[in-house]
């Protein structure tokens, strides 16, 4: 029992002498201080923490080869500014000035390596007009200009297939391709068409609703937004905005169906524009239509000023 | 009176205040000065690994010792004496099939019958212990030199309800059953076990050996190393865990002989227990007050002897795990409630005019030290530490220590794996073999579950503590809650 009792006195006052030799280190190294054996003084420094994506990048500090790949944290740092550079093969190297400050941490954490030769593939069949991303569906559509058709294909540009056509008279190019949120439209326009494409469309149907194009010849069309019940259009044109119905309708076979857009009919002029909107945001989420217009004020001035339109409160006819 | 009653609630103040009042300065820290609170939070786990590697080596070499005399037979050793021993099971609910075992145990083990006294110590409440005292005596009545079933009555002036009074009550009648068998009583070693204490076959032989060869063996508490060995096999992976870590901790202290107190069961003079006045009848804590009693009525001149022999206890579960945590942590808080060993001990030194001053301020400091460590450990590493980083905003990340902080913790937490794989090791060698009917798998399930520590330290790392030290600080008295005793589930 002795022994042992003197081999924990041993065991205790090494624990007492690793504590107080050790925390001043941990303290010093944890706070920026560098302990200088020659001075016996402790030196204020800083850090840099570098990260970069994709990780595994040399580091260069001035013209110095650091032993460490990123992501890494280059200690002990004297205060000043530091040219930092970071090579990785196949990607462009990155270089940069870092201003290092006593006892504070400088981050370098958002450096994107970009590849020298970027991992390019070509995801089109045929010469394209315009396309569109359903990410959640994981779709890609595109309009073939040659074939005046729409196909579709998966993000990776496989299980490519043609699913509707356009009608004759739509003229290119295109601003935009839109798909509805019930993915059961197409909407497709350019300055002075719109165009409705229905997809989904079952070959044994009695009743075959095809693509319709609506033409607005005295406007120009800004912006189309699908509201979110994908029933309705939101139209900005250089006049007006409005809302046109988009809803399939109950057709004589019984079957419900899309029924036919016509050109003004269920379209709802909601606001007259005095000039060309310069600014348009839709939220979807809300169905909320911010837009900027001018007006003369009381004063006899021009304002532009920013307007919300709710679209989602109101019954829409 | 007032003004002793106005020292006693300060005394009983002191140790909540002061782990409260670290806990709040580190939160209110971790908002106002992020920085020091980092720094304090820092020292404070490098203290903790090291104290941790520390108290791990007092372990290893508890365990050497443990696993070198745990065979030896002791009583071989034992010069020639006339040395009774008088064991009380102060039970209350406990019925034969708890009791049963443990005097199958004293039954079995080798030191002569006809030297030893049994007393199992019934509570007169409980209105299932005449029927229980009577089918223990027809199967244990006549094996010892003496056996005797005590009811301690209800409400006696100045009592609680404690499984103290009930001992004392106990003691009382042994004494005068010795009396009027002429034993003296400086030839009684006295041993307190609870219901469930299965001794070794080895104890009485160790106990006797020690209190003998002791220069004063009156002046000594004999302390065996408590397991939870009985139903280790059955019990579920978090009780397991944390009676495994109980031992652990028992078999550091033994190590640690200045420090060193009782706990549970242990063993002691009667002489030295009649003349102290036996156990407090109004404290809970009974089995470490009464080392503290001997300790201020001898000035000090008063230790514990380690016993490197296992006495075995029942872990404490239950067949739903929320109800093996809430057993669990009622056990922890009325360990911890030992924290009321402080007014107590203090307010002894303050009397006394005998015990040197330094010795006043070591025992002292020791006692309250290590109950507000208990309180706070767990709280200032899993909660106070990250805490700077979460509310220290963005000039704190922008410093180095903000930026170094979680990385030094970890790197610093990442040598405590070593010290876990020593326990992990330790709890497979302290193991009694694997009863039938137990698959071999379970092994390796007793291995991997020592992952689940974190989430232990989590809940009874210190929170009974600090529960504990908060009802003494506000002056709501615990009373003796029994730890519900069961070789089955219950």
């Amino acid at each position: 029992m002795l022994s042992e009792q003197r081999i924990r006195g041993v065991l205790f006052y090494l624990s007492v002498v690793i504590f107080f030799t050790g925390i001043p280190f941990i303290l010093s190294f944890a706070l920026g201080y560098k302990f200088n054996s020659h001075t016996f003084k402790f030196t204020k420094t800083g850090l840099i923490s570098i990260k970069t994506q994709p990780p595994g990048a040399r580091i260069y500090l001035g013209s110095k080869l650091l032993p460490e790949k990123t992501p890494a944290t280059i200690n002990e740092l004297l205060p000043g500014v530091y040219d930092i550079r970071l090579e990785l093969e196949r990607y462009y190297s990155y270089g940069t000035q870092v201003q290092v400050e006593p006892r504070k941490v400088t981050r370098l954490e958002k450096v994107i390596l970009f590849p020298t030769r970027p991992n390019i593939k070509q995801l089109n069949q045929g010469k394209i007009a315009s396309f569109c991303v359903d990410k959640e569906k994981g779709s890609i559509y595109y309009l073939n200009q040659d074939e005046n058709a729409i196909y579709e294909s998966n993000l990776d540009g496989e299980e490519f297939k043609e699913i509707s056509n356009l009608p004759m008279g739509f003229n290119y190019p295109p601003k935009e391709l839109k798909v509805s949120f019930d993915r059961e439209k197409i909407l497709i326009f350019n300055n002075h068409q719109i165009c409705v494409v229905y997809l989904n469309q079952k070959n044994n149907l009695p009743y075959y609703q095809p693509p319709l194009i609506l033409n607005y010849p005295a406007q120009e069309i800004e912006h189309v937004f699908w509201h979110s019940d994908s029933c309705h259009l939101v139209l900005i044109t250089d006049k007006n905005i409005a809302v046109l119905e988009a809803t399939p309708k109950s057709n004589p076979t019984g079957i419900d169906l899309p029924a036919p857009l016509k050109e003004g009919s269920h379209q709802i002029n909601l606001v007259n524009l005095n000039s060309k909107a310069l600014g348009v945001f839709y939220e979807v989420n809300k169905d909320v239509l911010y837009f900027s217009d001018y007006e003369r004020g009381a004063d006899g001035i021009i304002y532009e000023n920013i307007y919300k339109l709710e679209l989602n409160s109101k019954p829409l006819y | 009176m007032k003004k002793n009653n106005l020292k006693k609630r300060t005394l009983e103040i002191i140790p909540g205040l002061i782990s409260w009042g670290i806990i709040f300065i580190l939160v209110l820290l971790a908002f106002i000065n992020p920085v020091s609170c980092a720094v304090i939070s820092l020292i404070f786990d490098f203290y903790w690994i090291i104290r941790t590697v520390y108290l791990t080596s007092l372990l290893v070499m508890a365990h050497r010792r443990l696993y070198r005399e745990r065979n030896r037979n002791w009583l071989s050793e034992c010069p020639d004496n006339n040395l009774y021993h008088l064991i009380i099971f102060p039970v209350y609910k406990e019925g034969p099939d708890v009791l049963g075992p443990s005097l199958e145990a004293i039954k079995n083990c080798n030191y002569p019958k006809d030297k030893m006294i049994v007393i199992v110590a019934f509570e007169e409440r409980n209105p299932g212990a005449r029927d229980n005292a009577k089918a223990l005596e027809s199967e244990f009545g006549n094996i010892f030199y003496g056996y005797l079933s005590t009811f301690h009555p209800d409400g006696i002036a100045g009592e609680k309800r404690t499984k103290g009074a009930n001992a004392t009550w106990a003691a009382k009648q042994a004494k005068v059953f010795l009396a009027a068998g002429g034993i003296s009583d400086a030839d009684v070693i006295i041993s307190c076990f609870d219901a469930d204490t299965c001794v070794s076959k080895e104890y009485f032989g160790c106990l006797t050996y020690h209190f003998i060869k002791s220069p004063k063996p009156h002046r000594a508490s004999y302390q065996p190393m408590p397991v939870y060995n009985n139903n280790i096999w059955q019990a579920p992976s978090f009780a397991r865990l944390v009676e495994i870590s109980s031992s652990f901790c028992q078999m550091i202290e033994s190590m640690r002989l200045e420090k060193f107190v009782t706990f549970s069961s242990h063993s002691m003079s009667f002489k030295t227990l009649v003349d102290i006045g036996y156990w407090p009848v109004d404290m809970v804590s009974d089995d470490s007050v009464i080392y503290w009693k001997a300790f201020l009525f001898y000035k000090g001149d008063y230790r514990v002897i380690p016993l490197y022999t296992t006495v075995s206890m029942d872990i404490a579960y239950s067949n739903s795990f929320l109800k093996t945590i809430k057993i669990q942590y009622k056990q922890k808080r009325r360990w911890a409630w030992g924290v009321e060993n402080f007014p107590f001990l203090i307010s002894g030194f303050l009397t006394d005019r005998d015990i040197p001053l330094i010795r006043k301020i070591r025992r002292g400091f020791h006692l309250l030290e290590s109950h507000v460590t208990w309180a706070i450990w767990a709280i200032i590493l899993v909660f106070i530490g990250p805490l700077p980083i979460i509310f220290g905003g963005a000039f704190f990340n922008q410093t180095a220590i903000g930026y170094n902080l979680s990385k030094i913790t970890g790197l610093l937490f990442n040598f405590t794996l070593f010290t876990g794989l020593a326990w992990v090791i330790l709890s497979r060698l302290i193991l009694p073999p694997r009863p039938k009917g137990v698959s071999w798998l379970k092994n390796i399930v007793m291995i991997m579950e020592w992952i689940i520590v974190p989430f232990i330290i989590l809940i009874l790392g210190s929170t009974p503590a600090l529960d504990a030290q908060t009802h003494l600080a506000l002056g709501k008295y615990m009373e003796f809650n029994p730890t519900p005793k069961s070789k089955k589930v219950v």
